[in-house]
């Protein structure tokens, strides 16, 4: 009896266990567990990754990138990608360069306006239109116009909020002004822009509208000087997406005028009229944000100006334990979750799953040195002397303490049995896919003899006689920086019995005050990782400005004597290059510039960051685009029907 | 027990103004570089360089006097202001509204159905001590006790969601998460249960039940253990007392002497001890609610400490603190309840 009990109960789990695995849950839908969140919904606004998600699939853009090609664009809200051959890109005699998008007609916004009988707009879903009702759309109400690509374009200058959008206005400056307010304190000869005179804030905004014209349906956008990176940053989603003017000022937004756009300038998020809403035209609307339950709706736009979308809905929810997300992705509840890498295999053996791995990422890891340090109370240095029991504060500008650091990394070990040879080592700041990147140029290896010949002749061949001892950093949760900073430390022992690494794993937040804003970072090591955001190198957002240009992010972080380095000798090759308009003129420029970051040690580039994707094996049509680092485009996602 | 109600009640604003002094007296030990990070989560802010990072400073007032910073915020309160939080994406009141009615749920469900099974399991492994039943008992809630609710709720999890795909993590069922949202549902309180009754839905109910199902046994069963073993204790030494042994030789019946005479009494110890659970739970449940994915004012208490989310983590602690008196108060309203003779010292 017994027995017959517990083999109907056996059998019963199985079956039960069986139908979970084998029927599509949630036929249309696709769930999408993450552990992130999106910041906002409005695209002059956000600047990170998690937030392009939702930005990316409810707005357009005049271009987009073909497929997974990072320099290749394809006509979007604009009917055509310009070029010098078709005449849309016109480099003028005064050396400037003017850029005509042809805007696509019968176009509509998620939401349009109708014209009611008292003569009051009242803004509907189109998809939820009547015919009658669609006729009586007033005309530019929730209608795309090539004005409303220019207000858009302005809106995310004058914001001024997301540096990301800063980046137009860098690239309509030809890189004179970094953000609005540089350019409006500079006219109005004040330190901060809200002392700027209403008069100064009018010839901002009328300088810049001059370079954004509108003629019937094309918009020209005129930059002073050529801009190697303009189409790339037009297809970004931030600020380059294109919301309804009309809709934008009914709902509180900037009306549009050159005398109101300082009272929208850097709003809070929440005084933000587009942080959780959104007129876009892109292939899905925004159905529901619930904050409480951390999960965002997507609905399909049946009235997108290409085919609908396969899809019927996208939930993308946060969830942020992964055992939960696991699970759920199991019992086919979830169709994509975000998953620690050392699952990556066992999941891909797992029937009903599917694990596309090694997608590239334009993204390098490394461990970034600092000098000189703050050596005012200042634990990771220690004694803050060169006596066995800390460092200098100018430890690292010593080359060969950064070509011995180099050398005493085992690379090969990181890559073999940290990431499970799914990526190649870093060769500097230009990974594959990016321009100056060559195969064949040099990278450091684990040689203890040439660390020890390096540490040697530090400090005049004291530092191998006494030692040091420092800490180096890495953000809490990090653990294949763990790995790398271990492997490092066993390195240095191995050189040296002398020479002691510290590792202490911090929140972001503490990381940040070791090394921002402050006038020496705390920090002697760290692991990070920057990556650009357009595949030419050059520019505000480029690979080697990042890290090779004094005024650049990580120049922005890692001393005054890193900067000096940077500025005697990379600044030079790097405004040469950015100067130059031929792609096989700067090549060979970047390419240089790579092997410099080789030869002065600059950085320990250990390894490309890489992607992987981990779905339901019903789930097709996933694009990896590296210059939106994988960001989810739902459009051509597909899912089938078991 | 009027004026000792209302002696409790001036209490807490006294309570609450030491507490929000302790809380922002410790964020402040930050530098305003980290504080500025509850403003900008994600480190690409820092893309913006050093003039982006002193311009949010300065728009934030994070380099501002203590008393300045401090009378700001608690200015803010009094006009019903929390502040925002970057965590909820939402003002901070807004968002311990929306979680109150998805905790208290839980709490509800798992808390007061378990006090009572405490209670009782409590009074048999008493009454019936060192024989079988009360081996049983104290197995049962030795187990309980030993078992984290880490281990248990995935147990859970891998029992009756992964393999019998009977009570799945969430709030909702994505079908029901439709429902709810369409136009045709009104929410009346938040909870899922009782809105979907109140509009009518059965299948929401069954849904939302479904959902809670195992986070609730979870929490019974983790947190009863504790309650039974104190009513266990408090019942034997009542069952020792000379007027158990009076009503007995009076010849009373077994059964009222113990039921009435002895568990009354035995209760003083276990209204103490499960007020403070109750307080517990409804402080939010991290681990429950982070495995059960289910969202409540423990997961966001987590995320908005993790995520220095300062405005958050102190309007959180503001309402705990509240939680805590108002519970306390109520724990010294019921003593007199069970034992008349607190009334009269």
């Amino acid at each position: 009896m017994h027995r017959a009990l517990a083999a109907s109960l056996g059998l019963g789990l199985g079956l039960m266990a069986s139908v979970a695995i084998a029927e599509t849950k949630n036929p249309g839908t696709f769930v999408f567990l993450w552990s992130d969140d999106i910041e906002s919904f409005d695209p002059a606004y956000i600047a990170d990754t998690p937030s392009s998600y939702g930005v990316l699939n409810v707005y357009s853009r005049l271009l987009n990138f073909k497929g997974s090609e990072i320099s290749e664009f394809v006509p979007s809200l604009s009917t055509e990608v310009p070029t010098l051959d078709n005449g849309l890109i016109v480099e003028n005699e005064d050396g400037s360069v003017s850029y005509t998008f042809p805007i696509r007609q019968d176009v509509h916004f998620h939401k349009v306006g109708i014209k009611g009988a008292d003569g009051a707009i009242s803004w509907k879903f189109y998809d939820e239109l009547s015919e009658d009702e669609r006729s009586s759309i007033q005309p530019g109400y929730g209608e795309l116009t090539a004005e409303d690509v220019r207000y858009s374009l302005l809106r995310a200058m004058l914001m001024g909020k997301s540096w990301m959008a800063n980046a137009i206005t860098e690239m309509v400056t030809a890189s004179k002004y970094p953000t609005i307010a540089d350019w409006a304190q500079d006219v109005g000869g004040v330190d901060d822009i809200a002392k700027a005179s209403p008069e100064s804030l009018r010839e901002v905004y009328d300088a810049l509208a001059s370079q954004i014209v509108v003629e019937g349906d094309r918009v020209t956008l005129t930059i002073p000087s050529s801009f190697p990176a303009t189409l790339g940053i037009m297809a970004l989603p931030f600020g380059a997406s294109i919301v309804d003017q009309e809709w934008t000022s009914s709902v509180g937004g900037w009306d549009g005028s050159g005398d109101t756009w300082m009272t929208y300038y850097r709003p809070e998020l929440s005084a933000d009229p587009l942080f959780d809403q959104e007129n876009g035209t892109g292939p899905f609307s925004l159905e529901e944000w619930d904050k409480t339950e951390r999960r965002i709706t997507l609905k399909r736009f049946e009235g997108f100006w290409d085919k609908p979308a396969s899809l019927e809905r996208v939930v993308i929810r946060s969830v942020p334990e992964w055992t939960t997300r696991r699970l759920q992705l199991l019992s086919g509840d979830a169709d994509f979750v975000a998953a620690p890498v050392e699952f990556l295999d066992e999941l891909a053996k797992t029937e009903g799953v599917k694990v596309v791995d090694g997608l590239p990422k334009v993204f390098p890891r490394g461990l970034f040195y600092f000098w000189p340090l703050d050596a005012v109370d200042n634990p990771a240095i220690g004694s803050g002397q060169l006596d066995g029991r800390g460092i200098p504060p100018d430890f690292f500008a010593d080359i060969d303490v950064r070509k011995g650091f180099n050398y005493s990394q085992d690379y090969q070990v990181l890559l073999e049995q940290v990431l499970l040879g799914k990526t190649v080592q870093a060769h500097g700041p230009m990974v594959r896919g990016i321009m100056g990147y060559r195969k064949d140029s040099p990278v450091y290896s684990w040689d203890p003899e040439k660390a020890t010949e390096h540490f040697k002749k530090a400090f005049n061949g004291k530092l191998w006689d006494v030692g040091f001892e420092l800490t180096a950093y890495v953000r809490d949760g990090e653990t294949q920086g763990v790995a790398a900073l271990t492997v490092l430390q066993q390195g240095l022992q191995r050189v040296n019995p002398k020479f002691r690494l510290k590792i202490q794993s911090l929140p972001s937040s503490q990381l940040s005050a070791l090394r921002n804003n402050r006038e020496m970072p705390a920090a002697p090591l760290m692991y990070m990782g920057w990556g650009p955001d357009y595949s030419d190198p050059g520019g505000p957002l480029g690979a080697a400005s990042y890290y090779l240009s004094p005024t650049g992010l990580v120049g922005g972080f890692s001393g005054q004597g890193y900067r000096d380095l940077m500025a005697e000798k990379f600044k030079p090759l790097l405004d040469e290059a950015w100067a130059l308009n031929d792609p096989a003129e700067r090549e060979p420029i970047y390419a240089k510039l790579q092997e410099m970051s080789f030869d002065y040690a600059s950085t320990q580039f250990l390894w490309e960051d890489f992607a992987y994707i981990v779905v339901r094996d019903n789930i097709d049509g996933y694009v990896h685009n590296m210059i939106t680092y994988g960001a989810w485009d739902f459009y051509p996602i597909t899912k089938a029907d078991n | 027990m009027m004026t000792y109600a209302l002696r409790r009640l001036l209490m807490l604003p006294v309570v609450l103004f030491a507490l929000s002094l302790m809380i922002f007296a410790l964020q402040m030990s930050l530098s305003p570089t980290q504080r500025l990070a509850a403003y900008a989560p994600s480190d690409d802010y820092l893309k913006g360089g050093q003039e982006s990072i002193r311009l949010m400073i300065e728009e934030y007032g994070l380099n501002d006097p203590f008393l300045e910073q401090y009378g700001r915020w608690i200015g803010n309160i009094l006009q019903g202001n929390l502040g925002w939080s970057e965590t909820a994406r939402q003002p901070v009141a807004a968002a311990l509204a929306s979680l109150f009615p998805a905790t208290m749920e839980l709490v509800v469900l798992a808390f007061f159905p378990g006090l009572l099974l405490a209670i009782w399991l409590g009074s048999r492994a008493g009454i019936h001590h060192n024989r079988w039943p009360d081996h049983l008992i104290r197995l049962f809630t030795i187990l309980g006790w030993s078992f984290p609710t880490y281990v248990f709720g995935l147990l859970m999890l891998l029992v009756f969601y992964s393999t019998l795909d009977w009570f799945p993590p969430g709030r909702l069922s994505q079908w029901a998460v439709t429902e709810v949202t369409s136009v045709g549902f009104t929410r009346y309180t938040g909870a899922n249960t009782i809105d979907a009754l109140l509009n009518g839905n059965l299948a929401v109910f069954w849904d939302a039940m479904r959902h809670l199902i195992a986070p609730v046994i979870t929490l019974t069963y983790v947190n009863i253990a504790s309650i039974t073993r104190v009513m266990r204790t408090s019942m034997l030494e009542t069952l020792r007392q000379d007027y158990v042994r009076t009503a007995r030789a009076k010849g009373m019946p077994r059964r009222v002497v113990e039921l009435h005479h002895a568990r009354r009494n035995a209760l003083l110890p276990v209204a103490t001890i499960a007020g403070m659970e109750l307080a517990y739970m409804m402080g939010g449940l991290v681990i429950t609610e982070t495995i059960f994915d289910y969202a409540g004012l423990g997961q966001f208490a987590a995320k908005s400490a993790s995520s220095l989310d300062f405005p958050a983590v102190l309007g959180f602690g503001l309402y705990f603190a509240v939680v805590l008196v108002v519970l306390n108060l109520l724990v010294d309203l019921i003593y007199p309840l069970l034992d008349p003779r607190v009334k009269t010292r």
